[in-house]
């Protein structure tokens, strides 16, 4: 086959994400467009949301479970495990953290760490339970991965409101009264705008490191490379003698520690865990499968659309608040998964990893 | 016979016997899960506090006794047959048992709906789609039967001839909505290629504002608090018949439920439809191959079983609230468990409904009987999926002690069964 | 002259089924040796041995005289021993260089990165060194099969290979590219290496090896050298008896056209063009057979005339009427029967029985299913019928099709395609996997079907099977139909040249559309 077509092929397909990129960034210039010209119409409302300070501080920090979700997401399926559990390894990390923060005591130290942080790594703890549960039933016991990443969520979805009534009688819990908190740099934060990236959740500072970590991780490290044969060709991995189920585990433990972070800083955030209905998770988990298949996989391009996703969530909350409006905030609250729906019909024919999805036996029947 | 003709001969015994072993996974599967619900029982008993220990393992206390909650639960969910509270392992039969009675009722209640959602499901896996969608379906089916049965009642005489003639009609109309709800997905992942997973979850977030937001703004009850429409009139219901005590259930429901699972089972089984469905399910190239329309298909598999999410919907309303209510319980994903309990087969579907209408009507009893929260039922929903999930994991057990005769693969130079004659 | 590898008295089972007995092996360091044998002869199972891929029941591994016993392929690599498996393992979407280094990764800032230029050299100085051209940052999903196998070859060398294990490295080659491979043996050698490789054709283990070991039904058979045996020899060896007579078809005088293809282009999954501007036609009465290395659009050229890919130019016609936009359905209900190439995805439903994969395809026809009910006892009869006249073995419909030998799911589905009454019956490797006698059965029914007056179009990779049955052949290199020769009057030396894709000066056949050219 010539080079040329696959060329072609490549950049029609780059050109399509550039064009639905593009889409958004111009339905964002006509907004300001038509705010600029008619500031005191609904249009001039949508700019200032939109430019507003606050509104970007916010977009960052509901981005937090998303990216980190989308992060883990991406290793695992890379390494060719689907997992469609990140939603409940997010609502088991959110409400580990919040109750191992209670049972402590939100006001204790123990060895010079906050009860908090111990709630925060806690948190992380038990998604990566989850995760070592949900690699073995898919790895070991060969499972179907879909069914298996169905069950940890539905299993994460009963079991913290149930261990929350358990222990509170509700399935909320109360309220800490305390949160991560922000980390001020100063001078930086007092710059207009961008400030708020200097002033913020500690987790939205580690999101910022974890995405480029991530990128050089799975695109110049070995690991990362065995995790991306893992994925497309396991038989090449094992015939020079790398264990692709070592790496296998390796990637779905990893998207359950990157889970677990950001499940604990939702929930540590607020300082409370909320399990009524879907719970305050809320559909993150699946939000963020659909981040990293619009951002292709690269972790770069996951956080984009995860920041997208959670941008419309802010701008969305910010709506609300907006007087005078007949939009039922119901359906403003839609928002954000219509747009999910309709980015995932656009990039549907995303490439997936060739093996994704598959067990993979050694082939040696002694075994 | 050569070694190959009778290693094959016992690879066709295993494969014969794949239908028991299925039947076995589930028991096996349902077993582990209750095993690991009772592990979680325990432990949360180490979570709450009480006055006195309910059980003592290992000379620790537990304030929740999983023997007990277990027995509480089935005794529950059947009314109360036996007098748990006695002393002693037999419990003694409870003399004043009536079969009729409100616990039962309770369990047929949900084994109803949940047949209705089992079946939903089990048509999408079997034609390989994972529909999650059924609780979408059945919150707007169920407000599209609230909202039809609240506007044509006045137009009908009421009494039983109206009634005749509006239920069947909202029925259709519950699974019309929800059947074209589920079609959306479909096309999405048959001229877009949307993963279905994904789209049907966004649609239940979605289904949920859109009926919250119909209800509270425009068709809600005025004289009402909460979220919900006007009720329908008695007559436009399905009443509870043969159970004094009430308990929401009409064995009329039951009855249409069992129909539709033979419908659903000759559909699959006997007609053409079927067969070009089963076929995309299990393997989609074979069915490309066999001249099947995999798009048109896909479509029409998410139409039935949303129809059947959206029927279920309606006979929520119907049979249970006699109005449409926000916070619809998750009989959808309940749906998810029966169906893969059921190895997604419809006749599967009805001991599994069985099954999953005791715990949860049982859960009930145990939350008052014993304060273990009825929230476990939600947990063991998702064991019930993880351990039917691994049907490998039972092989290893079974292997382990040595039921079967090695399960190896025959092969020769490919190791792969049904390659090459190499 | 020392002993690389040798394997002594190695046997091995599989629940029971025996696919090595008792094989000894010697190999001599710098040779070349061929492990020569049919299909399902155990060669494959015996080298996954030393490889390590699988233990042996009995038996010991010598490498060097040492013995050895191999856990893992990861033992075997360090003994100095790297296999080329017939299906590459290579990862697509990364480069060449990432490829050969992949799992050795040189590292550099505390091993915590890969060091790429360090990568990008050792692969450049090893290529130079015997000779290969490859470039180590094509992807290797942009690359040629022959490049690739190259690739495979430089990782194995990469990781210290001193012993080169290669199963069946010519199946997917041209004939030109198999002189390069045996060229690259000969450099290989030269510089102390020792090569086995994995063959069912004997021509080419006489053309490259030094010695060559015969296996039959996991025995050896036989260790000649080269140069003192005849190909009657190792043809005997093989097969245990007298070679069979290639199939020959009787001439005869096509009827009418049943199907005409023109100027048919089609891409493949990936929207790259893989058919361009085909056309030929098929006569009742008539093979056509198609001929060329797997892979250069035969398999999207059939899709297009079956149903199951839209074509993105030309056009089809079917007994007189355009087809080129007709369902699959239509199609099948309209007399076209089709042997698919993969019967593990397209032609069986492997969790189906065979009654139910007997009506695959007659789901929605009058025969099986009126008012669109289906009559399961009907189809239980039919799959009955074809079972016993295909001797499809066990003898059992209710049994599920993955339960069944290759071959003799390979004779189920032939049974059904042929039993449709077709008037076309499109064929693709319609032999492959099914032994010899099945083989001869199939290619007598294929036979009777054209002296019926029915049009076959006939694909396989096997050249003499396509040449012996077809009346017309046609040959694919890269997606175009080299030319239409008559295989009675040439050579394979003629056609493996159209294989790969070099037209002889004079053509014979015009540019054109092809007419019949047996009036």
């Amino acid at each position: 086959m010539s080079t040329t077509t696959i060329d072609r092929l490549r950049d029609t397909e780059l050109s399509y994400r550039a064009t639905l990129a593009g889409g958004a960034l111009s339905v964002f210039l006509l907004i300001a467009l038509l705010g600029l010209a008619f500031p005191s119409s609904i249009w001039g409302n949508f700019l200032a949301i939109l430019t507003s300070r606050s509104t970007l501080s916010s977009a960052l920090r509901l981005s937090v479970p998303i990216t980190f979700a989308a992060l883990g997401g991406i290793f695992s399926e890379k390494a060719g495990v689907v997992n469609i559990g990140l939603e409940g390894l997010l609502i088991i990390s959110a409400f580990t953290a919040v109750i191992t923060t209670a049972v402590v005591g939100p006001e204790m130290t123990v060895v010079g760490l906050p009860a908090i942080w111990i709630g925060f790594f806690a948190g992380i703890l038990s998604s990566v339970l989850f995760s070592a549960l949900f690699a073995v039933v898919c790895i070991r016991f060969k499972a179907d991965q879909i069914i298996a990443g169905l069950a940890v969520w539905l299993i994460a979805l009963g079991l913290a409101p149930f261990a929350a009534t358990v222990y509170y009688g509700g399935v909320n819990t109360d309220n800490l009264g305390t949160t991560l908190g922000t980390w001020t740099i100063p001078v930086l934060s007092d710059i207009p705008f961008f400030g708020a990236f200097f002033d913020a959740d500690p987790a939205v500072y580690m999101m910022l490191v974890a995405v480029p970590a991530s990128w050089y991780v799975l695109n110049r490290t070995a690991f990362g490379r065995h995790v991306r044969a893992s994925g497309e060709n396991p038989k090449a991995l094992d015939t020079v003698g790398v264990d692709v189920s070592r790496v296998r585990y390796a990637g779905v433990l990893l998207s359950g520690f990157l889970a677990g972070v950001g499940g604990s800083a939702l929930s540590l955030g607020l300082g409370q865990f909320v399990g009524n209905n879907q719970t305050m998770v809320n559909g993150k988990g699946f939000i963020a499968i659909v981040a990293y298949l619009f951002g292709n996989y690269n972790p770069i391009g996951a956080f984009g659309a995860s920041f997208l996703f959670a941008g419309l969530e802010a701008a969305q909350i910010r709506l609300q608040q907006v007087p005078g409006y007949a939009i039922p905030d119901s359906l403003i609250q839609t928002i954000p998964y219509v747009t999910v729906l309709v980015v995932l019909a656009l990039v549907g024919r995303t490439r997936i990893p060739e093996a994704a999805g598959e067990h993979y036996d050694t082939g040696d029947d002694n075994r | 016979m050569s070694a190959a003709e009778n290693a094959k001969a016992v690879l066709r015994r295993l494969t014969a016997a794949s239908a028991t072993e299925r039947i076995l996974i589930s028991f096996a599967a349902l077993i582990m899960a209750v095993l690991v619900g009772a592990v979680i029982i325990l432990v949360s008993g180490r979570i709450t506090t009480c006055q006195t220990a309910a059980t003592t393992l290992f000379g620790t206390g537990f304030c929740y006794d999983p023997v007990e909650v277990y027995l509480v639960l089935f005794n529950g969910a059947l009314g109360e047959p036996f007098l748990v509270n006695s002393p002693g392992i037999l419990k003694p039969l409870n003399p004043n048992w009536n079969p009729l009675n409100f616990g039962f009722a309770l369990t047929l209640k949900e084994t109803t709906l949940l047949i209705f959602t089992g079946l939903s499901v089990a048509v999408s896996f079997r034609a390989g789609l994972f529909n999650i969608g059924t609780q979408g379906q059945l919150i707007l089916g169920g407000l599209a039967t609230a909202l039809f049965s609240f506007f044509v009642a006045p137009l009908l005489p009421s009494g039983l001839v109206g009634g005749l003639i509006l239920i069947p009609l909202a029925i259709v109309v519950g699974a019309l909505v929800g059947g074209l709800y589920g079609a959306i997905p479909g096309a999405l992942k048959a001229y877009a290629d949307a993963n279905e997973v994904i789209t049907t979850i966004m649609l239940n977030f979605i289904a949920a504002q859109i009926a919250f937001v119909l209800v509270s703004e425009f068709y809600g009850n005025p004289d009402s608090q909460v979220v919900e429409t006007t009720p329908i009139p008695d007559w436009a219901t399905l009443l509870p018949v043969a159970f004094p005590q009430g308990g929401d259930f009409s064995i009329l429901a039951l009855a249409f439920g069992l129909a539709l699972v033979v419908a659903v089972w000759f559909l699959l089984e006997q007609t053409s439809f079927g067969y070009d469905l089963r076929t995309s399910g299990e393997q989609p190239e074979a069915a490309e191959y066999g001249g099947v329309d995999a798009k048109r298909t896909t479509v029409t598999s998410m139409f039935l079983s949303g129809a059947l999410g959206g029927m279920g919907g309606a006979i929520w309303v119907l049979m249970v609230m006699g109005k449409w209510q926000a916070g619809v319980p998750a009989l959808g994903f309940d749906g998810i468990t029966v169906s893969i309990l059921a190895g997604n087969n419809p006749f599967g579907v009805v001991p599994a409904a069985l099954l999953f209408g005791t715990l949860k009507s049982g859960s009930l009893a145990v939350q008052f009987g014993t304060g273990v929260p009825k929230q476990l039922v939600g947990v063991l929903r998702g064991l019930i999926i993880l351990f039917v999930a691994m049907p490998e994991f039972f092989r290893m057990l079974g292997s382990t002690i040595d039921l079967e005769p090695d399960r190896e693969t025959v092969a020769t130079d490919g190791g792969r069964l049904g390659g090459d004659d190499e | 002259m020392s002993t690389a590898v040798h394997l002594d008295e190695i046997t091995k089972r599989f629940s029971g089924v025996v696919a090595n007995d008792d094989v000894d092996l010697t190999v001599e360091r710098g040779t070349v040796h061929a492990l020569l044998g049919e299909n399902g002869a155990g060669k494959t199972t015996l080298m996954n041995i030393l490889y390590g891929l699988y233990e042996p029941t009995e038996g010991t591994v010598h490498v060097d005289g040492e013995p050895r016993d191999f856990d893992s392929p990861a033992d075997a690599i360090d003994a100095g021993i790297g296999m080329i498996h017939q299906h590459f393992m290579l990862v697509d979407p990364m480069t060449v260089a990432e490829n050969i280094v992949l799992g050795n990764e040189p590292r550099k800032w505390f091993g915590t990165t890969v060091d790429r230029e360090r990568a990008r050299q050792e692969v450049i100085d090893l290529s130079n060194r015997y000779g290969f051209d490859v470039n180590p940052d094509d992807a290797i999903e942009d690359v040629s099969v022959g490049v690739q196998q190259r690739v495979e070859i430089l990782k194995a060398l990469y990781r210290g290979a001193d012993i080169l294990i290669l199963d069946e490295p010519t199946a997917v080659l041209t004939p030109q590219e198999v002189e390069e491979l045996f060229r690259v043996f000969e450099e290989l050698t030269a510089q102390g290496k020792t090569i086995i490789f994995i063959s069912h054709k004997l021509g080419e283990a006489m053309h490259a090896a030094d010695d060559i070991t015969v296996l039959r039904n996991g025995k050896n058979v036989g260790t000649v050298k080269a140069d003192e045996t005849s190909n009657e020899e190792l043809a005997e060896l093989m097969v245990g008896r007298e070679v069979l007579l290639e199939p020959k078809a009787e001439p005869q005088e096509p009827g009418d056209e049943v199907l005409a293809v023109q100027h048919l282009s089609a891409e493949d999954n990936r929207g790259i063009p893989a058919v361009s501007d085909v056309s030929f036609d098929i006569r009742e009465g008539e093979v056509f057979g198609i001929a060329g290395v797997d892979g250069n659009g035969q398999s999207q050229l059939v899709e297009a005339i079956t149903g199951l890919r839209t074509p993105t130019e030309g056009s089809i016609s079917y007994k007189g009427g355009d087809i080129t936009d007709a369902s699959r359905r239509s199609r099948i209900a309209d007399g076209m029967a089709y042997i698919p190439e993969d019967r593990h995805e397209r032609g069986l439903v492997m969790d189906f029985d065979l009654v139910q994969n007997g009506i695959l395809g007659s789901q929605h026809s009058p025969t099986f299913a009126a008012d669109g009910r289906i009559n399961w006892s009907d189809a239980r009869d039919h799959a009955e019928r074809i079972i016993d006249e295909y001797d499809v073995r066990p003898p059992h419909a209710d049994a599920d099709a993955e339960s069944f030998s290759g071959g003799n799911q390979q004779k189920f589905i032939v049974g059904r395609e042929f039993e449709r009454e077709p008037d076309l019956v499109v064929a693709t490797h319609p032999t492959r996997g099914v032994d010899i006698g099945a083989m001869e059965f199939i290619h007598e029914r294929l036979l009777d079907l054209r002296a019926e007056g029915k049009a076959v179009l006939l694909i396989s990779s096997k050249l003499d099977e396509v040449q012996g049955l077809s009346d017309r052949l046609g040959v694919m290199h890269d997606g175009e139909l080299m030319d239409i020769v008559d295989p009675r009057n040439t050579t394979e030396e003629e056609i493996g040249l159209l294989m790969a894709g070099e037209r002889p000066n004079a053509a014979e056949t015009d540019a054109e559309p092809p007419v019949g050219d047996a009036k």
